[in-house]
């Protein structure tokens, strides 16, 4: 197939943005495309070579394309870097450019969608020293033969350059017009292709067997399948309404969301975007195998950075450390996860897909043996404002970025955004600008290498008016080895058989001390809380006042008494203080 | 089957492996009773080149049947280049399909031969209207001294003299060889011919081959392909061919 149809059909595209224009373009360009051309097609179309998750990425830095443009058209590097920079779209540059050709060749052919998908997938394997030099020539001889116009595309196609404003859906509609006659069968394709996530294959089917083929179209374990995606709403209320009676509250992570693909000993990761990232999670592929009861499986699960002696979820930049390509296994010991899995997609070669979430929830708890690595995602039923708001405060006060509400019954609809699921974060994060001084009054015992000391203290402010230590947060974050033995020495003298009487918390500690030792701790923000009782009922009816991802900053303040601490009065002005900031939606 | 094929020193293999090596990653080579060819395109289709290497330019030389063979030139470089200067070295092909390389007295190399996906490369057929013998310093000289201003070579020729010139953002250069001078040998015209020709091409070959072979050859029409001609010691031939560059 001649090459110059794609190309005319990309310079239609480009000068229109309608819609209904772009796709009837694309379905005039399908009906003339050969089955075994088309996903050549469909893949060039997006500027790519196969689906994402394949990990076959074009990659020509624009250096060697203009290199290649200088060779074939004979015309100098700094020529063309010039035209570029006034011009700035390196297609257009390429199509001036090779109409000036003046270098001839030995032999010209026609070019074909196959020569360049094929020359441009030799490139993408192209390795080592010498590459760069022959990806060069071989772009080079792919322009020799191209007109002006296919080497502008060409040359966008190389250097991800070529923007035509189609989205997956644009391309589905015009396959479903093309081969079955009319968009009505769209939701059979894009069943096919939320499954496979690969419009490739969903479209060479299509076009030779028709609406039948996409029938085949399963569940398949290491074809990642597009992930379904939540509704933002802004308040406990909204999405109250939006819900029902009674949905299930998760924690929505501040981490990376997973898709994990298990087939016996192979397991393979999948983001979000369904790039494959398995290589930044080695400790994830070495430790979930023994959490998993089937060997045939796939979930989704939140990885996140965790503070190892406490298990303390951290934010979202400790996790980002572990993007990187070289020293993965020192990343792996510096930058603990958790993996919390939240659904199951397949489970012994069936899919779960159309099972209601409640169904898959048991699924899920079934086949998920919890362990210090492996955790099934903390759920509770909700049926009320408040008891969203409560689960709300709970999960960010334990470090998530706020909680997922999911219908009991809907099934999972791979692909969509609907409001089956919808997401709750604050729409403010606040910013403390103070440090606390605290009363130790409680520990928790430590494990990994604090075991057999503590790993957490629990503090307490001070409430003048009542003379009484209400709880304020847990801390394990900031301490050395030396301060966890000093502690522990300290410590040993203030053990208290029973809790003193003055100390009010949501929270049973291991060990309960005199409330005598204060230390001095910094944190991002204090939020509302059901389970801490500082300035309970001043706020909000039915909660305290908590520290979000507090820390010790090292100073024990031996000439403080546990009646200097920060007092209520003092932490109610730092609340109301606080300078609010616009969360910032992260692209999830 | 008996192919085996040795040569008096390694510069032979050393120029034909370095001269193919500006052109492809991949070499076929072919071997039959008369002595061992290669013939090749680079990606761009822009140059080519075709040796033919006689039976009677080795030391010993045996071929009962046509035999091709596929070698990476990088790794078949790698070996080579393990040679002395004087070194004989023999290649035979063994019954599992490797390459055996003897170099000198005792060294023995087995390499991995590929599967040979090269498809016949036609020689152009061109009549030439001109022809300039320069010796392989002068030559090599004349590309440095374009180089400093243009990235092409033009070359003009009449019975009289041979201008070698190019032209770039920042000047001009011209080299002008008189008839009768010795840098010059050959000189033949049938026609003033005139044709452009891109350095980059023309200083890879030229140094790779140029170096050991005493005079290049360059024969031409106007705006037509250019054949080089280099005479190499015990290698018959190499024929390099160059698609000229033509102002539209």
């Amino acid at each position: 197939m001649k090459f110059s149809l794609v190309a005319d059909t990309l310079s239609y595209m480009e000068n229109t943005t309608k819609r209904l224009e772009l796709t009837q373009h694309l379905v005039d360009l399908f009906k003339i495309t050969p089955p075994d051309i088309i996903p050549k097609v469909v893949y060039l179309l997006q500027g790519k070579l196969r689906p994402d998750h394949e990990g076959v990425e074009i990659g020509i830095a624009e250096k060697i394309a203009i290199k290649a443009l200088s060779k074939s058209s004979g015309i100098s590097i700094r020529k063309i870097e010039d035209e570029y920079k006034d011009t700035g779209d390196f297609g257009q540059v390429a199509s001036k450019i090779l109409e000036q050709k003046t270098q001839t060749t030995f032999l010209s052919e026609n070019i074909t969608v196959e020569r360049v998908y094929e020359t441009l997938y030799k490139i993408a394997e192209l390795k080592g020293a010498r590459s760069q030099d022959m990806k060069m020539k071989y772009i080079s001889s792919l322009l020799n033969d191209a007109t002006p116009t296919e080497g502008g595309f060409i040359a966008k196609i190389i250097t991800s350059n070529l923007r035509l404003g189609i989205a997956d859906y644009t391309i589905l509609d015009a396959l479903s017009i093309a081969y079955t006659g009319s968009k009505e069968n769209r939701p059979a394709l894009e069943h096919a292709y939320n499954v496979c996530s690969d419009l490739g294959k969903v479209s060479f089917a299509v076009s030779k067997n028709g609406l039948d083929a996409l029938r085949d179209f399963q569940v398949t374990i290491f074809s990642p399948i597009r992930p379904m995606l939540a509704e933002r709403v802004k308040s406990p209320q909204e999405a109250h309404e939006k819900m029902g009676l009674e949905f299930a509250s998760e924690y929505k992570l501040d981490g990376e969301r997973v898709q994990v693909h298990r087939q016996g000993e192979k397991i393979v990761l999948y983001s979000r975007s369904l790039e494959n990232i398995t290589s930044y999670y080695p400790d994830i592929v070495e430790n979930i195998g023994k959490a998993l009861k089937s060997d045939e499986i796939i979930l989704e699960a939140e990885a996140v950075a965790i503070n190892d002696d406490t298990g303390e979820f951290l934010p979202f930049q400790e996790l980002m450390h572990r993007r990187r390509k070289y020293k993965i296994a020192q990343a792996v010991q510096e930058y603990p996860i958790t993996v919390n899995f939240f659904d199951v997609l397949l489970v012994d070669k069936k899919s779960c897909l159309d099972l209601s979430y409640a169904e898959r929830r048991k699924l899920l708890e079934k086949n998920v043996t919890e362990d210090t690595f492996a955790k099934v995602m903390p759920m509770v039923l909700v049926k009320s404002d408040s008891e969203v708001e409560d689960s709300l405060e709970n999960a960010i006060n334990s470090g998530c970025e706020g909680i997922m509400l999911k219908q009991l019954d809907s099934p999972y609809r791979a692909g969509a955004r609907a409001n089956n699921w919808l997401k709750l974060k604050r729409e403010y994060r606040n910013e403390l600008g103070d440090s606390l001084d605290l009363v130790v009054v409680g520990a928790f015992y430590g494990r990994g290498r604090r075991t057999g000391r503590y790993g957490a203290l629990l503090l307490s402010a001070y409430d003048t008016e009542a003379d009484m230590f209400p709880s304020i947060c847990k801390v394990g974050t900031g301490f050395t080895d030396e301060s966890l033995d000093q502690f522990y020495q300290i410590l040993a003298d203030k053990i208290t058989v029973k809790k003193d009487p003055r100390i009010q918390s949501g929270l049973e500690a291991d060990v309960w001390f005199d409330p005598e030792v204060v230390i001095e701790i910094v944190a991002s923000e204090i939020t509302l809380s059901p389970i801490h009782k500082v300035a309970m009922d001043k706020i909000r009816k039915g909660s305290g006042l908590a520290l979000r991802f507090p820390k010790f900053t090292g100073k024990i303040r031996f000439e403080k008494t546990s009646e200097n601490a920060t007092n209520i009065e003092e932490i109610l002005t730092l609340y109301n203080s606080q300078k609010r900031v616009v969360q910032d939606e992260k692209i999830n | 089957m008996v192919f085996s094929a040795k040569t008096g020193g390694s510069e032979e293999w050393k120029a034909v492996i370095s001269a193919i090596s500006t052109l492809v990653e991949e070499a076929t080579f072919e071997a039959t009773g008369e002595g061992i060819a290669f013939r090749g395109m680079d990606p761009s289709h822009v140059a080519l080149i075709d040796i033919a290497w006689p039976n009677s330019a080795f030391e010993k030389y045996v071929c009962d049947a046509d035999v091709k063979f596929g070698v990476r030139i990088d790794e078949f470089s790698k070996l080579i280049k393990r040679s002395d200067k004087k070194d004989n070295i023999e290649i035979s092909i063994s019954e599992d399909k490797l390459l055996l390389v003897t170099i000198g007295k005792n060294k023995k190399y087995k390499m991995r031969l590929i599967e040979s996906s090269a498809t016949d490369t036609p020689l152009p057929k061109i009549t030439y209207n001109a022809k300039v013998g320069v010796t392989s310093a002068e030559f090599d000289k004349i590309l440095g001294d374009i180089q400093v201003v243009s990235e092409y070579l033009s070359i003009n020729a009449n019975p009289t003299k041979a201008e070698f010139s190019g032209r770039g953002d920042s000047g001009e250069a011209i080299i002008t060889l008189e008839k009768g001078m010795p840098e010059m040998p050959e000189l033949e015209i049938k026609e003033d011919s005139n044709a452009t020709y891109s350095l980059e091409y023309l200083n890879s070959i030229v140094k790779a081959v140029g170096t050991v072979a005493g005079t290049v050859v360059c024969e031409y029409s106007s705006k037509m392909p250019l054949r080089l001609e280099f005479k190499v010691a015990n290698i018959g031939r190499i024929h390099f061919y160059l698609a000229p560059r033509v102002e539209s």
